[in-house]
């Protein structure tokens, strides 16, 4: 009779085996050909610190590729676990931070930083991380302020329309800040398409920090966003303190899209799109849709950047046209079919 | 989505003064034909434009707006700099340019803007304007001069194209001659097919690591300098990958990103990028930042641009 | 147990609820009765912190807004008006959500005697046989028996139903009303409920508040309080004359 709400432990290995799995094939495939015998040895060498037998192309694999597919995995964890988070927390399938314009609020931070070179002493990239954050917040606290006051039950017309009010807004502070520092800062542009290309070891750290506290605090959570799901009311009257939990979410959130996005610029629709699909299979219950969401999230950027990486070789795509085109053929399909489903 | 499309726009407006955007060769440069010698002596000039299309003044101009930065420096290298009533928003170069009222450029090009300044000709680039913001100029009885210069030969006829069109035909003989001259000299020097490998970088790997292939001048004045561009087989520019410019091994690598915070140096930055250590140009120290635009403007600079290319690559 | 002193909600110039005071002991179950807009459902939400209020509410003599979110939910339990749900959660998932205000930690596992609250309130509501089926797929009335059942694992000394049978066929009125009687007779808690049916109001409340345009007009035993007069008053008609024309029509000659 004794239940548990959440996956067993062999669930938990067997998803860290395939998520594995992913990274090795990531990091073995690419433009340049490395076989996968190569590519393990050469890790594991690494790693112990043992020397590369001759002839094996240690810096592509180890530094070049190795932290670049770490940080789409832990990008797109983060990302699909904060866009499963708000679709709990604002009953609401369609919530996610690219969605309600989050991550281009995020941007206006980071291009702001960039161009008025705002930085942190010792700490390179450090400004761009600190004002996405905090635009990050400050644009959630906008978006969600302006939808209350317009519509107080916050449905789902309401949020969309103003997600891509305040994306368009943003966009159009973005192009302001682009205009006035001129030639400077003109290569923003393309860091704003998303890009993992810079990823190093010390980015993947920072986000694998970011992750586990943020993803802590919101895995905490689950019993509470699963009373949000069902609606806020309802989880007043069971005694969830709605207020308290709404604001570490949301802070949690706005910190994971903040790093996020300064790491790895604006990559859309990735936390609309897993969470949704991954609730297909393990059902809305928060306990097993969140840890999910971060397994399912990490194998499809790991396999959305690999797909970025060889298709043109040896040109790339840019991250962000991958997502955006899987991304949108999936909103407009939820959208439908939400619509039909209540009409 | 939306938002993506407002970016790529931003994009096309930023790339099109350098004259560098992907729109591919249409029909190749025509031919320009300045005034005929006989047309000199009366006061009147017929020119035919790198659109094809014909342009006639009754007298040299001697006020003009220059949309692109390429045409100003071109109009300062003939002296007719005297001439420039108004100028694109993104011409910097000669440092007496700035001190000339700025426009819109590109698709934000303002009709208006131009009109109110009273110039009797406005030249512009057919690869930012459109064919609409040409047909409102003329009908405000403005001339319109297009140059759209993708090689170092179409530069050539720009400058004679705007040489005719102030006057000063002269002028655009000796600066073309001259800087056939230099090119000349250079490649001269050049020993036969050295087989170096050159990789030029446009944007860096924060910000997501482009390079210029096929169809820029930086790619073909590298050429004319006996260097391989490693990207030749892109076109315009291209995000890159990584992998590849560490697996085909440049001999040299040249920088033209501008974006750098944190008062970090651009050469420094690409020596210490992680798995890069076995690049050749690397090990030799062979990198080299440019955040002048001599190497994006088909004008009277690329000259220098080629000098600074040769200097790095070969030593004084 | 629930105690209101000068209980008011004003909603920027609108006053819905003005000046009310009242108290409701030990197993009780008092009837919130008056017409549509008269603030029966806004004392509902003033009790559940859905709707800010002035005055005073104390539970066993304890001031509410001093209280925990989780405290106040082992204390009150509130049946909302609406069971609409965004997601596919099942039954059972619902249910167990009632024992949130009792657990220990985030990540502590449901506890035997979770287990069989839950199992009660399933019993209780008849649900057991669709414990393992979506919300979504429920009826009406099945989806208000599950939100039923998630309050009553909820064990509270207090059940607050914000008019549990509406919308809700007879035999479902009937079977709920029962079964509320059951629990207050089994666990002698105390229920507020707010009603439009006022039949059911005198069959089963033993207390009631009467309520018009945002007032309290009497409080106290049911039967002094929904007399003909004040009902006459309140209403403006005669409900017993039209309660018992409705009747005759079942007269079979």
């Amino acid at each position: 009779m004794k239940k548990r709400e959440g996956f067993s432990p062999t669930v938990y290995i067997l998803s860290s085996l395939v998520t594995l799995a992913v990274l090795l094939l990531c990091v073995s495939a690419g433009s340049v050909r490395v076989p996968l015998r190569d590519t393990v040895s050469i890790i594991w060498n690494s790693v112990l610190g043992l020397p590369i037998p001759e002839g094996m192309s240690k810096s592509i694999v180890f530094f070049v590729r190795l932290p670049r597919v770490i940080c789409a995995g832990l990008i797109g964890a983060s990302l699909s676990l904060c866009g499963a988070a708000m679709q709990g927390l604002l009953r609401n399938p369609l919530a996610d931070g690219s969605t309600l314009g989050i991550s281009s609020g995020a941007s206006i931070g980071a291009v702001l930083a960039l161009a008025f070179g705002f930085s942190i002493p010792g700490l390179s990239g450090g400004g761009v991380m600190l004002t996405a954050i905090i635009f990050a917040f400050a644009s959630l606290m906008v978006i969600l302020t302006l939808a209350y006051s317009l519509d107080f039950s916050l449905s789902t017309n309401t949020i969309i329309l103003i997600g891509i009010v305040f994306s368009m807004f943003a966009g159009s502070i973005v192009s302001l800040v682009i205009t006035f520092s001129d030639e400077h800062v003109k290569t923003v542009v393309f860091w704003l398409m998303g890009s993992l290309s810079g990823s190093s070891f010390l980015n993947a750290l920072i986000l694998l920090v970011t992750l586990a506290v943020c993803g802590t605090v919101i895995l905490r959570f689950s019993r509470e966003l699963n009373a949000f799901a069902i609606g806020e009311d309802n989880a007043r009257n069971i005694g969830v303190n709605v207020r308290l939990v709404k604001q570490i979410v949301l802070v949690a959130v706005s910190a994971l899209i903040g790093v996020t996005v300064s790491i790895g610029g604006t990559i859309n629709f990735v936390g609309l799109v897993i969470p949704h699909m991954t609730r297909m299979v393990t059902g809305p219950n928060h306990k097993k849709l969140l840890p999910a969401s971060m397994f399912s999230g990490a194998v499809f950027l790991m396999l959305a950047d690999l797909f970025s990486r060889v298709i043109l070789s040896p040109k790339e795509l840019p991250i962000g046209v991958v997502t955006s085109f899987v991304g949108s053929i999936t909103f407009v399909y939820i959208f439908y079919s939400s619509r039909r489903g209540r009409g | 989505m939306k938002k993506h499309r407002a970016f790529i726009l931003v994009l096309a407006l930023l790339l099109a003064p350098s004259a560098l955007s992907g729109c591919g060769e249409n029909q190749g440069v025509s031919a320009a034909s300045p005034t005929p010698a006989s047309a000199q002596k009366s006061a009147a000039i017929n020119v035919k434009d790198m659109q094809n299309r014909e342009v006639s003044l009754s007298a040299p101009a001697t006020k003009i707006v220059a949309l692109t930065p390429a045409d100003c420096e071109i109009l300062y290298a003939l002296g007719a700099g005297g001439t420039v009533v108004g100028r694109g928003q993104y011409c910097d170069y000669p440092e007496a340019v700035k001190k000339i009222p700025a426009v819109q450029s590109g698709s934000d090009t303002n009709v208006e803007q131009i009109i109110a300044l009273g110039p009797q000709v406005v030249i512009m680039s057919k690869l930012a304007q459109t064919d609409e913001q040409i047909a409102a100029l003329e009908k405000a009885g403005i001339k319109v001069v297009v140059t759209t210069a993708k090689d170092i030969a179409g530069t050539y006829t720009s400058i004679r194209l705007i040489g005719a069109v102030v006057g000063k035909n002269n002028e655009a003989e000796k600066l073309v001659s001259d800087m056939k001259a230099a090119f000349a000299e250079l490649s001269s020097k050049v020993k036969e097919n050295s087989g170096k490998k050159i990789y030029l970088e446009v944007a860096s790997l924060k910000n997501g690591l482009w390079a210029a292939g096929k169809g820029t001048f930086m790619d073909e004045i590298a050429t004319m300098l006996g260097l391989k561009n490693i990207f030749s087989d892109i076109s315009s520019w291209s995000k890159v990958s990584q992998e590849q410019v560490i697996e085909r091994n440049p001999d040299y690598i040249v920088t033209f990103e501008m974006t750098y915070t944190d008062g970090q140096d651009p050469v420094k930055e690409i020596m210490s990028r992680k798995g890069w250590e076995d690049i050749t140009a690397i090990k030799n120290k062979a990198v080299l930042s440019s955040t002048s635009n001599e190497l994006m403007r088909p004008g009277p600079r690329l000259v220098d641009g080629a000098k600074m290319l040769y200097n790095f690559a070969y030593g004084k | 147990m629930l105690e209101a002193r000068n209980l008011s909600v004003r909603y920027g110039n609108l006053s819905v609820l003005d000046d009310v005071s009242f108290k409701i002991g030990k197993k009780e179950w008092v009837m919130i009765a008056g017409p549509n807009g008269a603030g029966k459902s806004t004392i509902v939400n003033a009790v559940s912190g859905g709707a800010p209020y002035t005055g005073v509410l104390l539970f066993e003599g304890k001031d509410l807004r001093r209280l925990k979110p989780a405290e106040i939910a082992r204390h009150i339990g509130i049946l909302a008006q609406s069971s609409h749900v965004g997601y596919s959660f099942t039954v059972e998932e619902i249910i167990k959500l009632g024992r949130y205000a009792y657990s220990k930690g985030a990540f502590s596992p449901i506890s035997r005697k979770d287990e069989e609250y839950i199992e009660r309130a399933l019993e209780l509501t008849g649900l057991s046989e669709i414990r393992r089926q979506s919300v979504l797929t429920l009826s009406g009335g099945e989806r208000q028996r599950t939100f039923l059942a998630q309050v009553l694992a909820q064990d509270p000394e207090l059940l607050i139903l914000d008019e549990p049978t509406n919308h809700l066929d007879l035999l479902y009125q009937k079977s709920t009303f029962e079964m509320i009687k059951t629990w207050i007779e089994e666990t002698g808690r105390s229920v507020v409920s707010v009603v439009h049916d006022l039949s059911l109001a005198k069959a089963y409340g033993t207390h009631a508040l009467l309520m018009n345009k945002g007032r309290l007009v009497a409080s106290g035993a049911v039967k002094e309080v929904l007399t003909r007069e004040r009902l006459g008053v309140v209403y403006g008609m005669d409900v017993y004359d039209w309660l018992s024309s409705m009747l005759s029509q079942w007269q079979e000659d």
